[in-house]
C-alpha cells in the first residue's frame, strides 16, 4: 500500500467514523417516533410492583412519541390464556408479556418477532442500547429462545432470602442460614415457637407450587426435572432428596401452606408471623413499604441458601416482545416502547419507582447500591441461577399442571415421594412422548 | 281462517328464538364436539388431526377425571339434600300464617345470597376462611375453638365449599318450596288439619304432593349447576388444597384454558353433558310419575 492510498484509506474510514457517529448523535427518541404518532399499542401487563413501576414511567415516553401505551391487567394465572387466545384468534395485542417459561411457546407458534428486526433498522435502533448491559442470564433466559433474541427483560426476578433480622437475633443468630440444611436444623426449631414460624414455602396450587415450591427444591440438592434425554429425573436420588427435604421442612411452616400464594407470604413476613422467607427480588418494595409491611428495619435480605449442589436459586422473570400480528407501525412503535422502557437510561428511575431492572450499570451506581439493601444479593443470584430451573419449552403449561398437582398432593401427604414423583414423571414424559421428543420429531430443546 | 295459524307467523314468531338457540347453544355444541374428535392444542394449532374417538378413550380412563367427578357428585350428594331440608324448614316456617312484616323482610332477605356473584362468593370464602385472619376463626375463638385450617386442609377446604354452597342456593331452594305452598287450596289444608294436629301428615301426604313440581325443578336445576360450579370454587381454593376441591369443571377448565388441550376438555365437557341429560331424565321419570 503506498502513502497515497494509506492516506484515502485513513480517510475513509475517519469519514465513515464522523459519520457514522453524527447519525448516531443524531438517533432520538422523538424523531425516531415521529412516524408512528398517535399509533395505539396494546400490551398486557400484571398486577405487579414492576408494571406499576412502569406505568407511572409511560405518560413521559406518550409526551415524548405521542405513542399511546394501552395497558391491559391481568393477574398471572390469566395472563399466559389471554395472551394465548389473543394472539391464536389474531387480536390486538401488539406487545407480548412473556414469562420465562412461555418463551418456547411463543417463539415456536411465531407469535413474536426476533429483536434482530428492529435492531437492524438504524431509524429504530437507539445506539445506547447496549445489549451486553443486561445481564447474560437473565436476556437469554427471559428472552432467548434457541440462540435467537426474541424479548428484552423487563420485570425480572431472582429468588432471594427475606428475613427478620429482629428475630433472627432474639433467637441467637447473627445471620440468616447459610445452607438449606442449616435452615431446617438449626434455625427451624429455634424460631418456631409461640404461634411464629421459622420460614415459609409459598405452595399455593398454581405456578407458585411448581415455581417457588417445587422446582426449589430440586435445584440445590442436585436434582431437576429432566434428564438430558428428557426422562424424567424425579425418581433420582438428588431430586428425591430434595423433595423429602420440602416434607420434612414443613413442620416449620405455617399451617396450609399449601394455600400460600406469594401475598400470603409476604404478608406472613410483613406481619412478623414467620422469621424467613424465600421470594421474588419483585416483592422488595412492598416488604420495605411502611404501608404494606410492619417489618421496617428489621428486614434483611440475603442470596437464598445453598444446597450440596450450590445455590441454585429460583429465576423468573418475564420479557416484553414485539407480536407478530401488529401491523408495520404498531411494530415499530412497540419496539420503541420496549427499547425505552429497558433502557439503560431509565433503569434507574425504574428501581427507583419498585422495579427491578436487569441492566448491570444500574447495579454499579453508588445510590441504588446504597439505597437498596436487595441488590448485592441479586447480583450474586443473577451469577449463579440456573436457566432450566423450569424447562422452557412449548410443553411447559401442560407439565406444570401436572406439577401442581402432584407436588400438592406430596406435600399434603396423600401420596409418598416416591410415588407422588413417579406418576409426576410418567405423565410429563407422556406429554413429551405426544410432543414427539423422544421419536425425533421434535429436537429436544437446549 | 280461525284456528289456523299461518306458517309464515310460526316462523316468524319462533325465527329468533331458533336462532338464537342454534347460535348461542347448538353451534358450539356442534363445535365441541367437532374439537373433541381432534388433537386440538390451542398452543400447537398446526398439529390439529383427526384421531376419532382417542380423547373419550383417554378421559374414560382417566383416574384423575374419575375423580373429580366422584368429588362432584359427592358435593351434590351433600350439599343438595342439605339445601332442600334446610330450605323446606324456611318454606315451612314462611308459610305459617300471621306476622306479615317479619315474612316479607325474611322473604326479600333470602334473595341477597342468590343475587351476590359466584366469583365475589369465592372471594369473600378466601378472606372469611383465612386461617389467621379470617372471621370465621375468629368467631370460633370467641366460643373457645383453636383456629382451624380451613383453606390448607383438603377436608376442611371441601366443607368451606359445601358450607357456602348451601349459604348461596339454600334460599332459592327455600322461595320455590314457598311458591309450591302457595300453589294449595286453603280449603284442603284446613281440612286436612282438622283431621290431624300432625305437622308430618299434612306435609306428607297433603302438601308434599303440590311441592313435586317445584322440588324437580330444583333436583334438575340444582344438579346442574353443581356439575358446573365453577366461579366460587375457582376464587376461593383454585380447586385445592392439592386436588381436594377440584371438581369437574375445574378439571375442564384447567384442561382447555390452562393446559390448552381443547380437544380433552371438550371430550370431558360432552361426557359431562351426556351425565346431566341422562340425571335429568332419571328425575323427570322418578318424581314426575309421582304426581300423575
Amino acid at each position: 500500500m503506498n502513502l497515497r492510498s494509506c492516506i484515502s484509506t485513513i480517510a475513509i474510514a475517519a469519514c465513515a467514523a464522523v459519520g457514522f457517529t453524527a447519525s448516531a448523535n443524531a438517533w432520538s427518541l422523538e424523531e425516531a417516533a415521529k412516524p408512528y404518532a398517535g399509533t395505539v399499542v396494546d400490551v398486557v401487563f400484571l398486577k405487579r410492583p414492576g408494571y406499576e413501576a412502569a406505568e407511572a414511567m409511560i405518560p413521559e415516553f406518550e409526551k415524548k412519541t405521542g405513542i399511546k401505551i394501552n395497558i391491559i391487567k391481568h393477574p398471572y394465572e390469566n395472563a399466559l390464556g389471554e395472551q394465548v387466545r389473543d394472539f391464536v384468534a389474531g387480536g390486538d395485542l401488539d406487545i407480548a408479556l412473556i414469562d420465562l417459561v412461555w418463551i418456547g411457546n411463543f417463539a415456536e407458534n411465531g407469535w413474536v418477532e426476533p429483536v434482530s428486526k428492529f435492531t437492524s433498522n438504524p431509524a429504530l435502533k437507539d445506539p445506547d442500547l447496549d445489549m451486553d448491559d443486561f445481564f447474560p442470564l437473565v436476556l437469554n433466559a427471559f428472552g432467548g429462545w434457541n440462540g435467537t433474541i426474541y424479548g428484552l427483560p423487563f420485570d425480572n426476578y431472582s429468588g432471594l432470602m427475606f428475613y427478620n433480622k429482629c428475630m433472627l437475633k432474639d433467637a441467637g443468630f447473627d445471620g440468616p442460614p447459610a445452607t438449606w440444611a442449616e435452615l431446617k436444623d438449626k434455625y427451624g426449631p429455634a424460631l418456631t415457637k409461640d404461634g411464629k414460624y421459622a420460614f415459609a414455602l409459598q405452595s399455593k396450587r398454581n405456578e407458585t407450587q411448581s415455581a417457588d415450591s417445587f422446582a426449589r427444591m430440586l435445584w440445590p440438592f442436585g436434582g431437576s426435572f429432566l434428564d438430558k434425554n428428557f426422562k424424567s429425573n424425579l425418581l433420582s436420588k438428588e431430586s428425591q432428596t430434595g423433595l423429602q427435604f420440602r416434607q420434612d421442612l414443613m413442620k416449620y411452616m405455617p399451617k396450609g401452606i399449601v394455600a400460600y400464594d406469594h401475598s400470603e407470604t409476604v404478608n406472613a413476613l410483613a406481619q412478623g408471623d414467620v422469621a424467613m422467607i424465600t421470594e421474588w427480588s419483585a416483592f422488595y418494595s412492598t416488604l420495605k413499604d411502611p404501608k404494606t409491611s410492619k417489618i421496617g428495619d428489621c428486614l434483611a435480605i440475603a442470596p437464598e441458601p445453598k444446597g450440596p449442589a450450590g445455590r441454585k436459586p429460583a429465576l423468573g422473570g418475564f420479557s416484553l416482545a414485539v407480536a407478530t400480528q401488529a401491523d408495520d407501525n404498531e411494530k415499530a412503535a412497540s419496539w420503541l416502547f420496549i427499547q425505552w422502557i429497558t433502557s439503560k437510561a431509565k433503569a434507574k428511575e425504574y428501581v427507583e419507582r419498585g422495579g427491578v431492572s436487569a441492566r448491570k450499570s444500574v447495579y454499579k451506581d453508588a445510590d441504588i447500591v446504597k439505597k437498596y439493601d436487595f441488590v448485592p444479593a441479586l447480583v450474586e443470584s443473577w451469577q449463579e441461577g440456573v436457566p432450566e430451573f423450569r424447562p422452557r419449552f412449548a410443553e411447559w403449561p401442560e407439565i406444570t399442571e401436572i406439577v401442581q398437582e402432584w407436588g400438592s398432593k406430596i406435600m399434603l401427604g396423600e401420596v409418598s415421594v416416591k410415588d407422588g414423583a413417579k406418576e409426576l414423571g410418567d405423565r410429563m414424559e407422556a406429554v413429551l412422548k405426544k410432543a414427539g421428543y423422544y421419536d425425533g420429531k421434535k429436537p429436544l430443546a437446549k | 281462517m280461525r284456528g289456523k295459524v299461518r306458517r309464515k307467523t310460526i316462523f316468524t314468531f319462533l325465527g329468533p328464538a331458533i336462532f338464537a338457540l342454534a347460535a348461542v347453544g347448538i353451534g358450539p355444541l356442534l363445535y365441541a364436539v367437532w374439537t373433541s374428535l381432534h388433537y386440538f392444542n390451542l398452543t400447537k394449532l398446526r398439529q390439529v388431526e383427526f384421531i376419532g374417538m382417542e380423547n373419550y378413550g383417554t378421559v374414560l380412563t382417566d383416574s384423575v377425571f374419575w375423580q373429580a367427578m366422584g368429588r362432584t357428585f359427592t358435593l351434590l350428594l351433600i350439599a343438595l339434600p342439605l339445601q332442600i331440608m334446610i330450605g323446606l324448614g324456611i318454606a315451612l316456617l314462611l308459610h305459617k300464617p300471621g306476622n306479615t312484616f317479619l315474612r316479607t323482610l325474611t322473604r326479600l332477605t333470602l334473595v341477597l345470597p342468590m343475587a351476590t356473584t359466584y366469583a365475589v362468593v369465592g372471594l369473600l370464602g378466601q378472606v372469611m376462611f383465612n386461617i389467621k385472619y379470617g372471621v370465621v376463626n375468629q368467631f370460633l375463638g370467641f366460643v373457645g375453638i383453636e383456629a382451624v385450617n380451613w383453606i390448607g386442609d383438603p377436608d376442611n377446604a371441601f366443607i368451606a365449599v359445601i358450607f357456602w354452597d348451601v349459604w348461596q342456593w339454600t334460599p332459592f331452594v327455600a322461595l320455590v318450596m314457598l311458591a309450591g305452598f302457595t300453589t294449595i287450596p286453603v280449603e284442603i289444608e284446613e281440612a286436612a288439619r282438622l283431621e290431624t294436629k300432625s305437622w308430618w301428615t299434612v306435609l306428607r301426604h297433603v302438601q308434599l304432593p303440590f311441592l313435586i313440581p317445584g322440588l324437580t325443578a330444583v333436583l334438575i336445576l340444582r344438579t346442574a349447576d353443581t356439575l358446573k360450579l365453577f366461579d366460587m370454587v375457582f376464587t376461593m381454593t383454585r380447586g385445592g388444597p392439592g386436588s381436594a376441591t377440584e371438581f369437574i369443571s375445574l378439571m375442564i377448565q384447567r384442561v382447555g384454558f390452562r393446559g390448552f388441550d381443547q380437544g380433552m376438555a371438550s371430550a370431558q365437557a360432552v361426557i359431562l353433558l351426556i351425565i346431566t341429560i341422562v340425571l335429568s331424565q332419571i328425575y323427570i321419570k322418578v318424581f314426575y310419575k309421582e304426581i300423575k
